[in-house]
């Protein structure tokens, strides 16, 4: 059993963390946020992976990019619990504290997400269809035969965002068959932010048997719209999208 | 909105990565109460979003232009909008090309290999596209015979395809009911 205590978790000082695993998976081999080492703090039947905190911890690109791969590491042992970025624990016993209180609860959720990934759709809309949606379109079309006729800077704008607003709701429909079609491949989902250009933006809790399955529909999906539709795939990824935010209830409350 | 550029185009593959993954490291994971989460003043991120903002007037300025150079009186799709746009428009353009040129190509392959009296399959383009000479020569390169089929297609529309689009043809048309 790897009780591995390096520098960090011994020593005095606030630890990042990165996240929980179920006690006895290999400390990660990848180097931590702020190039730190990563260790083990183990209690309780779990773990943390843990380093010494950067000073001033700030979402700089290589300590993002840290931050994922030491929870892939340990992803590729077993289910984890994903820390947001640059959650940090003043002491290590605090931390431990917090396991043993907690450790119920955390177990339940790792044993929630066992054996599934957190695969991550968006979509962004394209506009290839839009010869097709002026020529369907009455209105579309008397509108642009109307800034032909009288050509201008008025005529222009109105005809364009008439265009930009039939463009984006064929994506949206667009988007929500893709939804329907792939919310009954998961075993949960969790919902992005949308905005203007992105029209699908959710996570999928997928067991990682069905991953295969999943991503063929995706591209099926991405076939069939790929004039109004841009979908990417992003994962498979720590189950950042299926932790309970806040596991630690108040101890009394359990 | 308009159009999307895949984040591998527009940055390195690992930025692409890490630009898909952001809100979720960011926004999502757990937090433990006790626990102490700085707060991340001045995100030094590459948040490179390279969407065109939909609401602009420059984007709809774009739009019109696309239109306005489509032929509204052919059933056509818009080629102009991925030459404006580029991105993954244009690859995608780019990629029906390649497949076109490769039908071309499984095409000739046919030519040699079939023997002279097999009919070819159909499946491939109706049969209006493909003039029964351009079946029989097996010596004109896949391009030569894609650019030939285009412009066979394009003779066949061309009374309607003058510019002028929308009023001249219904101007014709209209003395010719008169009459």
């Amino acid at each position: 059993m790897p009780t591995l205590a390096p520098p960090a978790v011994t020593g005095l000082g606030t630890l990042y963390v990165y996240g929980i695993a179920a006690a006895g998976v290999r400390a990660p081999r990848a180097t931590g946020v702020a190039g730190s080492p990563v260790g083990l703090l183990t209690e309780s039947g779990l773990c943390a992976a843990v380093s010494p905190a950067p000073e001033r911890p700030r979402a700089r690109r290589r300590d993002l990019l840290a931050h994922q791969a030491v929870l892939e590491e340990l992803v590729a042992q077993g289910p984890v619990l994903p820390m947001r970025f640059a959650v940090l624990t003043p002491r290590p016993d605090a931390l431990r504290a917090q396991l043993r209180s907690d450790a119920a609860h955390l177990k339940r959720q790792l044993d929630d997400i066992a054996g599934c990934v957190e695969l991550n759709v968006k979509g962004t809309v394209v506009a290839d269809c839009l010869a097709e949606l002026v020529r369907r379109d009455e209105q579309l079309r008397t509108l642009a035969l109307r800034a032909r006729r009288r050509p201008g800077y008025d005529a222009d704008v109105r005809l364009g965002e008439a265009l930009a607003k039939a463009v984006r709701r064929e994506a949206r429909r667009a988007a929500r068959e893709v939804l329907a079609r792939l919310t009954p491949l998961a075993v949960r989902t969790a919902d992005g932010p949308l905005d203007d250009g992105r029209v699908l933006s959710t996570s999928f809790l997928v067991r990682a048997d069905d991953e295969p399955g999943f991503r063929r529909e995706v591209a099926a999906r991405a076939r069939a719209h790929r004039d109004r539709l841009a979908l990417g795939v992003t994962g498979p990824l720590p189950c950042y999208s299926f932790v309970e935010a806040r596991p630690a209830s108040r101890p009394a409350g359990r | 909105m308009i159009t999307t550029y895949e984040d591998e185009v527009v940055c390195a593959p690992r930025a692409g990565t890490l630009y898909d993954v952001l809100e979720l490291i960011l926004d999502r994971g757990m937090v433990i109460d006790v626990f102490v989460r700085v707060s991340l003043v001045g995100i030094e991120i590459l948040k490179v979003d390279a969407r065109i903002v939909v609401a602009s007037v420059d984007t709809y300025l774009r739009f019109a232009e696309a239109c306005n150079r489509l032929d509204l009186e052919r059933d056509v799709r818009s080629k102009t909008v991925p030459e404006l746009f580029g991105g993954p428009v244009a690859k995608a353009v780019g990629r029906t090309g390649a497949r076109r040129t490769a039908r071309s190509l499984t095409d000739k392959v046919r030519d040699v290999l079939a023997p002279p009296e097999q009919d070819l399959p159909e499946e491939d383009l109706p049969a209006e596209d493909l003039p029964a000479e351009d079946v029989r020569d097996g010596v004109r390169t896949p391009a030569g015979r894609e650019r030939e089929r285009r412009a066979a297609r394009h003779q066949r529309r061309s009374p309607a395809a003058r510019p002028g689009g929308e009023a001249r043809p219904r101007a014709r048309r209209r003395p010719a009911a008169e009459e």
